[in-house]
């Protein structure tokens, strides 16, 4: 009963979200770090991917009535979520790498944005269960 | 915890590192150095490699950076025509002529700003990952 | 004289209260009604907003502000539906403790 409690919410899914936002950010941060070595190239986690995952997660999670399983962030090389945007792509300059900075930079901004959005819904949900349990409104 | 600041902060040693090659370079500009003979020959251009650090790689695949190794140039000399100097050459093709450090000013400076823009951008890599650990902790309300 | 013949002392007819507990039983059945509809109302109101959510993180077409306005709604209406019952477990209470 209890871990059933917290499967009608959406805190699973915000909690994969979470997952995602931070292996992401770490990826990003890597790149930046490594905007200055030689034959490095860009690597990152692909958000149109670990939607489509979380999606199918979230739908077979409805029918067998389980909690949406952990781990959809995680990936092994040569998974597809590894896989760089296309539009992320720079030309590859003479030292062979291909890192566009300010790119990276807004990517980074844009991951952390989600990171906040699903944090403050996942905290506003579990305060919602606190209320409900403690009849303090 | 927090592989994101490890990683920043490989990236902003090895930045400091090259930022001190470039420094050292500007600093030599008319210096000469003893070499591996004992005699002296005019300063050559430090210049660092850098390289993905595995050692600091998670399993998403971000990695940190390192500094492989600081190489030294090898290019040729400019020579003056100074007879009379202690260090002129005294026989051959350059004979009365001085061997002075070719560093190339503008590529130096160049290196240097190069270096700057990626410590700022690694330092607000940085406090993005600041700012996303302190908000976690209002999970807990 | 005329005898004062019985007087009709039929007790008076206490109006509409043929059935004492039918105004009480269909007001409450109102009640019951529209606090039943309330919750059902709530609980549209949190799946509509958990289905934002959703949407939202899988990528769907949908504004963020949007989604945490409906979130914000579902919330402020679950509260209100929890101060409602707190309210009524309070008057239940307080009936309970009438001395008779």
């Amino acid at each position: 009963m209890l871990s059933g409690l917290f499967n009608s919410t959406t805190i699973p899914a915000l909690g994969e979200v979470l997952n995602f936002a931070q292996a992401r950010h770490t990826v990003l941060a890597g790149n930046i770090a490594n905007v200055n070595t030689p034959g490095y190239r860009l690597r990152d986690l692909s958000q149109t991917e670990f939607q489509q995952r979380l999606k199918e997660a979230i739908t077979a999670s409805r029918t067998s009535a389980q909690a949406v399983s952990p781990g959809l962030a995680y990936s092994e090389p040569g998974d597809p979520m590894r896989q760089v945007r296309s539009s992320l792509e720079n030309l590859v300059y003479h030292d062979n790498t291909n890192i566009d900075l300010e790119k990276q930079v807004a990517e980074m901004t844009k991951n952390h944005l989600l990171h906040n959005f699903a944090l403050t819904v996942m905290t506003d949900q579990f305060q919602l269960l606190q209320s409900a349990i403690s009849e303090r409104v | 915890m927090l592989p994101a600041l490890d990683i920043s902060t490989s990236a902003l040693v090895a930045q400091r590192i090259r930022l001190d090659a470039v420094s050292s370079n500007l600093a030599n500009l008319n210096s000469l150095e003893r070499d591996a003979s004992g005699n002296m020959q005019p300063y050559q251009s430090r210049y660092v490699i850098f390289q993905t650090d595995e050692a600091l790689e998670t399993k998403q695949g971000a990695v940190g950076v390192k500094v492989a190794s600081v190489q030294t140039e090898q290019i040729e000399p400019l020579y003056r025509w100074q007879p009379s100097h202690p260090y002129a050459i005294k026989d051959g093709p350059k004979k009365g002529y001085v061997a002075y450090p070719n560093v190339n000013m503008t590529a130096e400076m160049v290196d240097a700003l190069v270096a700057t823009r990626a410590y700022e951008a690694n330092i607000g890599a940085m406090e993005l990952s600041k700012n996303m650990a302190q908000q976690s902790l209002r999970i807990l309300g | 004289m005329t005898p004062i013949t019985g007087l009709p002392l039929t007790p008076p007819q206490a109006p509409a209260l043929a059935n004492p507990l039918a105004p009480a039983n269909a007001g409450g059945q109102q009640f019951k009604n529209i606090l039943l509809e309330a919750l059902n109302q709530v609980n549209t109101m949190q799946g509509q907003a958990n289905e934002a959510v959703q949407q939202l993180v899988t990528g769907g077409d949908v504004n963020p502000a949007e989604v945490l306005t409906t979130l914000q709604k579902a919330d402020i209406s679950f509260r209100m539906m929890l101060q409602i019952r707190n309210k009524l477990v309070q008057a239940y209470q307080e009936v309970n403790n009438i001395r008779i």
